[in-house]
C-alpha cells in the first residue's frame, strides 16, 4: 500500500508537478484546459468500453435477434455511466454548474465524442443484431479502436487505446506511449493518469492505464498461448495486470 | 427565285417507308442479324473501371469456410472466408486491368436474393459456394466462371448413429445386379427420413427432384436447420442436406455432435458433386472472359489450391482473419437484423 502511494507520488512529480513548478510560459492556461479536457476524454472513452462490457451477454446473445442495443440505448448508459465516474451530466453540459469547473474545450469535445461512439455503435447494429451467431468481436477493445478512430479523424486531439502487445497493429504504441507504459508496467495499480509536454512544449500528452478486470481474462487470461474465441493467443495476465493506456494527444494551439 | 426538285420529295417518301418497314414485323430478324454481325456488348468490365467500384454479392447466411458471419473489428463490420479471398483477387486483378484502384461495394444478402440482384443488374457478380451444374429452371439464364472449388457436391450428416447406420444398411442393400441407377440408389438410401435443406440451395433443388420419398424441411440458412433439429419440434430432423465442404467443416469444427453420412468404406455419401464457381450475368461476355482469366491464372500458380487449404485444413479463428483480411461491407446493402430464419414442412410433391 506504502508502494502504490510512493509510486503515484512519483509518477505525480515527474509528469504533473514538476512542468508547472518550471517557469511559468505563456500557454499555461492552455495547458491546464487541455489536460483536463484530455482527462475527461480519456474517462469517456473508459466508460464507453465499460458499457460495452456490461452488455457483453446481451450482444453475444445467439437466440436474440434485435437486441435493442440501439445508438440511443448507448448513449443514455454511456452518460450515466459519465456522471457516475465524474459528477458530469453530459445531457446538460453546456448548463454545468460553477461548482464543477468544465474547460469550454472539453464542452465541445465530450458530445463529439458521444457523437462518434454512437455512430460506431449504430454501425455495429447489422453484427449485433444477427441472430444465430454466439460472438461477434464487438467487445470493449473493438469499439473503442472505432471510437477512437473516428472522433480523431473530426477533431484534432488525437484519441488512442495502445498497449506493449497490441492484437492490432493500429495500437501499436509510439515511443513516448511505450516509455510510459513500461514505467506504469513495473508499478502496482494506481487511479493516476501520466500528463506531459513534447515537442518543446507545443503538445500535450496524457496516458491514462486500463487494468485488467476478471472479465478481460477470458480472452486475455491462462493458459499463455491458447486460442481466445476471436483465434488470438492468451497473454497469461491476471486480474489487476496493466492492459494498455488510453493516450491523448492535444497540440496546445488548438484555437 | 425557290426551286422544287421532285426527286428529293421522293428520297423523304422513300426513306420514310423504309423506315416503317423496319419498324413494322419483322424487325426482330434484321436486328438478331446485326447481333450476329457484331454482338451487342454492355462492356460491363469497362463500367467497373469507369465507376471504380465492383459490385459483388455475398451470401449473409454463413457457409462456412466459404463466407463466414459478418462481424464487428477494430476496422468496423467485415466479412471473411474462402470466397471472400477469392473475391480479394478479382478485385485486385481489376485494379490492375483498369490501371487504377477499384473498390469492392459488397452486398451481404440472402442467398435467394443474390440471383434476383443479379437479374436486375444490382450486381457484377457473385460468390457463394454456389455450384455451377444445378440442372434447374431456377437457375437458367446465368452465367458461370470456370470452377474454383472442384471437390465439392452435396452430402449429408445427421446426429444420430441409427440414422447413419439405416443409411449404410439402405446402400449395402442395393448392392444387387444390375444396379440401380446413382439416382434411385441415394432415394432409397433416403427413403422415409426427414430431410432439411437450406431453401433454393443445390440441396434443396437436388432434394427436391429426386428425393420423393423423404419428407422435405425448407430452412432459411443451415444454423436454423441445425436450429430446429435442436429443439426437436416435430417432424423431427433426421438428416440435414447440403454442401460437403460446408457440412464436413460444421461437423469438425462447429457442431461436434452431428457427423457426416459415410459408405461402407468410411468415406463421405456424395449425393452429387458440384463444382462452385463465380456467377455473373450471362451476357456478361467480357467480365467471364476476365474473371476465368483470374481464376485460370490463380489455379496456374497454385494459388488456388493454397487458398481451399488456408481456408478447409488449417487451424484458425475466423475474426482474426476478418480483422487481418476481410472485406468491408456495405452495411446499406445488408439485410437489417440478419435473421437465421426458420424451417417449415415443404409442400406435398
Amino acid at each position: 500500500m506504502k508502494n502504490a502511494r510512493v509510486a503515484v507520488t512519483a509518477m505525480f512529480l515527474m509528469f504533473v508537478a514538476i512542468p508547472f513548478i518550471l517557469p511559468t510560459p505563456s500557454w499555461a492556461v492552455d495547458r491546464a484546459e487541455a489536460e483536463e479536457t484530455a482527462r475527461l476524454l480519456a474517462k469517456l472513452l473508459k466508460a464507453g468500453r465499460l458499457v460495452i462490457e456490461q452488455n457483453q451477454l446481451l450482444i453475444d446473445d445467439q437466440h436474440k435477434g434485435n437486441k435493442g442495443f440501439t445508438p440511443e440505448v448507448f448513449e443514455q448508459q454511456l452518460v450515466q455511466e459519465f456522471r457516475q465516474q465524474t459528477g458530469i451530466d453530459l445531457a446538460k453540459i453546456q448548463s454545468t454548474p460553477a461548482s464543477i469547473s468544465l474547460p469550454s474545450l472539453a464542452k465541445e469535445l465530450l458530445p463529439a465524442f458521444v457523437l462518434a461512439s454512437k455512430e460506431v455503435v449504430r454501425d455495429a447494429q447489422v453484427v449485433i443484431n444477427q441472430r444465430g451467431i454466439g460472438y461477434k468481436n464487438f467487445i470493449p477493445a473493438t469499439y473503442g479502436s472505432q471510437a477512437a478512430a473516428r472522433f480523431s479523424k473530426q477533431s484534432r486531439v488525437r484519441l488512442k487505446q495502445t498497449t506493449l502487445e497490441p492484437r492490432n497493429p493500429k495500437n501499436e504504441p509510439d515511443d513516448y506511449e511505450a516509455s510510459v507504459l513500461k514505467w506504469l508496467s513495473g508499478r502496482p495499480r494506481a487511479e493516476a493518469y501520466v500528463s506531459e509536454l513534447t515537442d518543446q512544449g507545443q503538445t500535450l500528452r496524457v496516458v491514462m492505464p486500463i487494468y485488467y478486470v476478471p472479465a478481460c481474462l477470458t480472452c486475455h487470461g491462462e493458459p499463455k498461448g491458447d486460442l481466445d474465441i476471436s483465434g488470438y493467443p492468451k497473454e497469461g495476465h491476471r486480474d489487476g495486470d496493466l492492459a494498455g493506456a488510453i493516450t491523448v494527444t492535444a497540440p496546445l494551439s488548438l484555437r | 427565285m425557290d426551286t422544287h426538285d421532285p426527286r428529293s420529295h421522293n428520297r423523304w417518301v422513300f426513306g420514310l417507308l423504309l423506315w416503317f418497314s423496319l419498324g413494322m414485323s419483322g424487325c426482330g430478324l434484321i436486328y438478331d442479324a446485326v447481333q450476329h454481325v457484331a454482338p451487342v456488348s454492355s462492356d460491363e468490365l469497362g463500367a467497373i473501371c469507369r465507376r471504380q467500384t465492383v459490385r459483388i454479392g455475398m451470401a449473409a447466411e454463413p457457409f462456412r469456410p466459404f463466407v463466414f458471419p459478418a462481424i464487428w473489428t477494430d476496422e468496423g463490420a467485415r466479412v471473411t472466408g474462402l470466397d471472400v479471398e477469392l473475391g480479394r483477387a478479382i478485385i485486385e486483378a481489376l485494379s490492375q486491368h483498369c490501371g487504377k484502384p477499384i473498390t469492392p461495394n459488397l452486398h451481404l444478402v440472402r442467398f435467394r436474393d443474390l440471383f434476383s440482384l443479379l437479374n436486375e443488374g444490382q450486381l457484377d457478380l457473385f460468390i457463394s459456394a454456389v455450384a455451377a451444374n444445378v440442372p434447374s429452371p431456377t437457375r437458367a439464364g446465368f452465367a458461370y466462371s470456370i470452377p474454383y472449388f472442384y471437390n465439392g457436391g452435396i452430402s449429408g450428416i445427421t446426429s444420430r448413429t441409427e440414422t447413419a447406420e439405416l443409411v449404410r444398411a439402405n446402400l449395402r442393400a442395393q448392392v444387387t445386379s444390375p444396379p440401380p441407377d446413382g439416382l434411385v440408389a441415394n432415394e432409397r438410401a433416403l427413403a422415409g427420413l426427414t430431410i432439411a435443406v437450406q431453401e433454393w440451395t443445390a440441396a434443396h433443388l437436388y432434394a427436391e427432384a429426386n428425393l420423393k420419398t423423404s419428407r422435405l424441411v425448407l430452412c432459411d440458412s443451415l444454423p436454423a436447420a441445425f436450429e430446429s433439429a435442436d429443439a426437436a419440434t416435430a417432424p423431427a430432423i433426421d438428416v440435414i442436406l447440403g454442401a460437403e465442404p460446408v457440412l464436413e467443416f460444421m461437423v469438425a469444427r462447429v457442431r461436434k455432435d452431428w457427423r457426416l453420412l459415410t459408405l461402407d468404406t468410411g468415406k463421405p455419401l456424395f449425393l452429387t458433386r458440384g463444382h462452385y464457381a463465380v456467377v455473373m450475368a450471362e451476357e456478361s461476355y467480357r467480365l467471364r472472359w476476365f474473371v476465368n482469366n483470374v481464376l485460370f491464372k490463380l489455379d496456374e500458380a497454385g494459388k488456388l489450391a493454397e487458398i481451399r487449404r488456408r481456408w478447409l485444413e488449417e487451424s484458425y479463428a475466423f475474426p482474426r482473419r476478418a480483422a487481418t483480411e476481410g472485406l468491408p461491407l456495405d452495411v446499406a446493402k445488408m439485410v437489417a437484423h440478419y435473421d437465421q430464419g426458420k424451417c417449415r414442412v415443404a409442400p406435398a410433391r
